[in-house]
């Protein structure tokens, strides 16, 4: 990315470079990445976790302007139980969340270092 | 789950993992901009006239905080923070501590994208507080 490469020093880009590579072979990650492309293979499995993401920031939505109904809780539930049914979307959600505990870990060995929360400084967090 | 056994040879062993991301902090730790902002932190910290100045300002902030969250502060009260906000801002210690941390944050955010450019998930994200 232009951004990184015109904002980091030739040493910051190598040592950040160097991370990135061995946090690419990290099990989780790998395992991550692996579990993703197995679902972006799947067309009808990937559709149906983007039908159920997107049914979940609605549902979301309207339970904060308190404008959930029965059809939707029902719906939900049906969606729900059609992503249970599918091992591909099971495992790409298990592996998701064991990466993004792992990530932390990594970030406590550089804070501790610093004397300062990195991932604090490095951008807000997305909900 | 399903899938092929991972090959070990395509794993990096955890502690290597670790010390890369000591390695990295290490470097971090060297760079002017984080060298500058631990230098504004302390010099903020000891400046006693920038603690006072900032004391009043969240003194004034915390006790009109009920009101301004309902909108209801009164344009006296209103002015007197904007008033107090404005001393903060001059104050010199606080000027450099704000432009020392938007420095470091720069470059800490162009590394943590290129992390997660690298892993596919959000480095910052991933280890930060989720509201969801």
């Amino acid at each position: 990315m232009t951004t990184s490469t015109t904002v980091l020093s030739p040493e910051m880009l190598e040592a950040t470079e160097m991370l990135a590579g061995q946090l690419f072979h990290a099990e989780p990650i790998v395992h991550y990445n692996r579990a993703k492309a197995r679902l972006d293979h799947d067309t009808e499995a990937r559709e149906l976790f983007a039908r159920f993401v997107s049914a979940q920031a609605d549902l979301r939505v309207r339970q904060s302007q308190n404008k959930v109904t029965q059809a939707d809780v029902d719906h939900m539930r049906a969606l729900q139980q059609e992503v249970q049914s599918k091992p591909i979307i099971l495992a790409y959600a298990q592996a998701q969340q064991a990466a993004i505990a792992y990530l932390p870990e990594i970030n406590r060995e550089i804070s501790q270092l610093l004397g300062i929360d990195f991932a604090s400084l490095s951008g807000p967090g997305k909900c | 789950m399903d899938g092929p056994i991972l090959n070990e040879l395509e794993l990096a062993p955890p502690e290597v993992v670790r010390q890369a991301a000591r390695d990295f902090a290490r470097v971090l730790a060297e760079t002017t901009q984080f060298k500058a902002f631990v230098q504004a932190n302390d010099r903020l910290n000891n400046d006693e006239q920038a603690q006072l100045v900032l004391e009043a300002f969240q003194a004034k902030q915390q006790s009109l905080r009920p009101m301004l969250m309902l909108n209801a502060a009164s344009a006296e009260e209103t002015a007197e923070l904007e008033r107090l906000r404005a001393a903060v801002l001059a104050d010199p210690s606080v000027a450099a501590y704000l432009q020392a941390q938007q420095d470091l944050t720069a470059i800490c955010h162009a590394a943590a994208d290129l992390l997660s450019q690298n892993i596919g998930l959000d480095f910052a994200s991933a280890c930060s507080p989720c509201c969801c």
